[in-house]
């Protein structure tokens, strides 16, 4: 788990401006969180996750932002709310799920937790301190765009 | 009960609607520009589909493009390689482009009102956050990303949960309405309803206050709606709407039908309900600064940099953020505004770079010069923008005055192309977001006015524009 603890974390610390040119996802990927945390790409793991605070992603439509999160090998980010654009570009594209989680779980999650989610019982585990904390849950639809492997790939009934 | 605006064009433009479950929704224009296009027009080719309305679909190139002499070579090859693709793009599937040379070129929500692509009424996406902007016209106006760009292309709908109408009413009369703009009463707006207040909602904006901007100050309000949360801003149309995109190139032919058809049905029902609603009275409101890394961390020139605990009220997450961006914008709390010293000036962006933007700047700086430590541009919003300024003379007052007069395009707004900022320097920005590095690598941006901004650049300073005779 890699803990920023703020909110309004906006689309250019994400990604900045000057590496929306970049096609290679995964040069895209060195660059991410370059804007607020120039070592992130030294911590961070395959299967990572980030948590935040509030308005996780707020700013700009670039999608180039989700992506390079999802290629630095981030899964899920958890934030106490999601900028709009932001949820839904992580969704369609199913480069990560956006986790929203309440106040005391943002609290007692701590940097370098090691994180289960669990999104068919709505739960997150935290193994190194042997806790359980609720998610909110995905709307119906939302739940099916992610069964489903992104937007291109869900079929509606 | 009776339905809002935004309510209206929504039921419109449903193809399919479900209980508990997004609207398909039709999208009457798409905007396209160079960089959030690429993978969509690949996403296409790799499925063998086409695009479903090209005739509803306008590309230009704004982002990317260097705003210097546009004879010369593109220097960024990245970037060179984006305005090419955009370019086949296009051709390969039979889209209109105003490309680097046309005289229809510029920031695409500069010219889709120009050009009269723009509709009261209508539904219109683009790849970029701040489609907002079209609200000013009555259009139902959004931004989305790559995957919806080409579910977009491909299918000239797009899957959405219906928002929910925020109503923002600002009332009263400016004092000085050439000193305090519509880009103070929307900083001012956001100061008060925090940069995810409308998260989740569609903002209809009116009010006295509103109904006194002409159609371009309409623009700057519901631009920045997005750094208010909400992913769309409207207003009601009315006459100055209607008279504005009155013979434009693209204005359709039925279009006094048109006008009889909105005059009608474009507006909201006296028992619709908000969900929310905040109201803003502008009698006494003042010149906006922003102090911080995001745009609700604004206050009036008339004030200092305020302390964290004074922002944040007790909030500690408030506190921490006020911490973290007094200490990236280099700023001491009691500095009082008008003492901060700036190295630029940046007068451009979606927000602020129409004709009238570039009047009320010049009206400023008419026969003065620029200060010796600041080096100022100004980008017009578009060609035309650009044409019709130097038509009136307004291209010689501004470099008269030593500033930079660029060719039309996105500029120093998001540090993309070679306008950008060095690490450390502090600029005064006419632009919309104030993130840290949004204008380059370690830059230090203050969102204001372009009254503002062309004051500070004659200054060196911020100054309060209300004391300077500009009548």
């Amino acid at each position: 788990m890699i803990k920023y603890e703020r909110d309004n974390i906006d689309t250019d610390v994400i990604i900045p401006g000057q590496y929306l040119k970049i096609h290679d996802y995964n040069e895209l990927a060195s660059h991410a969180m370059e804007g607020l945390d120039p070592n992130f790409h030294t911590k961070v793991k395959e299967g990572d996750f980030i948590l935040s605070g509030k308005n996780f992603g707020c700013g700009s439509s670039r999608e180039h932002a989700p992506i390079a999160l999802s290629h630095s090998g981030i899964k899920a980010v958890l934030a106490l709310s999601f900028a709009r654009i932001f949820y839904r570009n992580a969704v369609d594209g199913a480069f990560l799920l956006p986790i929203e989680i309440d106040e005391n779980t943002y609290q007692r999650i701590s940097e370098g937790d090691e994180i289960n989610i669990d999104i068919s019982s709505n739960e997150i585990k935290n193994i190194t301190k042997n806790q359980t904390y609720p998610m909110k849950p995905f709307s119906e639809i939302i739940g099916k765009i992610i069964e489903a492997g992104g937007l291109f790939k869900y079929k509606p009934d | 009960m009776g339905k809002t605006l935004f309510e209206k064009i929504w039921d419109a433009h449903v193809v399919v609607e479900k209980e508990s479950s997004p609207s398909l929704i039709y999208v009457d224009r798409h905007l396209v520009h160079e960089v959030t296009s690429p993978q969509a027009f690949d996403g296409l080719r790799m499925n063998n589909r086409i695009v479903r309305r090209p005739d509803l679909t306008i590309a230009t190139m704004d982002h990317n493009v260097p705003t210097n002499d546009r004879s010369l070579p593109i220097l960024d090859q990245t970037s060179a390689i984006q305005i090419k693709t955009l370019e086949k793009n296009c051709k390969d599937f039979g889209i209109k482009l105003f490309d680097i040379n046309s005289p229809n070129q510029g920031i695409v929500h500069v010219i889709g009102p120009q050009l009269g692509i723009t509709l009261p009424g209508s539904t219109i996406v683009c790849g970029d956050s701040h489609t907002s902007t079209h609200g000013a016209f009555g259009a139902l106006a959004f931004g989305i990303g790559t995957s919806d760009v080409e579910h977009v292309l491909a299918s000239q709908t797009i899957w959405l949960e219906k928002p929910e109408p925020f109503e923002i009413r600002v009332e009263g009369k400016r004092k000085k309405p050439h000193a305090v703009t519509a880009k103070d009463i929307i900083l001012s707006i956001i100061k008060n309803i925090g940069t995810a207040g409308g998260t989740g909602t569609v903002i209809e904006y009116s009010g006295e206050g509103i109904a006194d901007l002409s159609m371009e100050q309409r623009m700057t309000i519901c631009n920045m709606s997005i750094e208010g949360g909400a992913r769309a801003g409207l207003v009601a149309p009315d006459e100055k709407t209607f008279d504005y995109l009155r013979n434009r190139q693209y204005t359709p032919k039925n279009y006094e039908s048109l006008v009889e058809y909105w005059r009608e049905h474009l507006t909201t029902d006296k028992d619709a309900k908000f969900r929310k609603t905040f109201t803003l009275h502008i009698d006494n409101i003042s010149p906006q600064v922003s102090w911080g890394t995001n745009p609700g961390m604004t206050c009036d020139v008339t004030d200092s940099v305020p302390s964290s605990e004074d922002y944040s009220n007790g909030d500690e997450n408030q506190k921490k953020a006020a911490d973290k961006a007094l200490e990236y914008m280099n700023l001491k709390s009691g500095t009082p505004i008008t003492e901060i010293k700036i190295d630029r000036v940046f007068i451009g962006s979606c927000t602020n770079a129409r004709l009238e933007d570039l009047i009320e700047a010049s009206r400023v700086i008419k026969g003065q010069k620029v200060s010796e430590n600041v080096r100022a541009m100004v980008v017009p919003g578009s060609q035309m923008v650009k044409k019709q300024a130097e038509e009136m003379g307004i291209d010689k007052i501004f470099t008269k005055a030593n500033f930079e007069w660029r060719e039309a395009g996105c500029s120093m707004c998001l540090g993309m192309n070679p306008d950008i900022l060095s690490p450390g320097e502090r600029c005064a920005s006419t632009s919309n977001r104030n993130f840290e590095g949004r204008q380059g690598t370690g830059g230090l941006t203050h969102l204001v006015s372009p009254v503002m901004a062309a004051a500070a650049a004659l200054e060196g300073h911020f100054v309060d524009v209300r004391n300077l005779d500009l009548n």
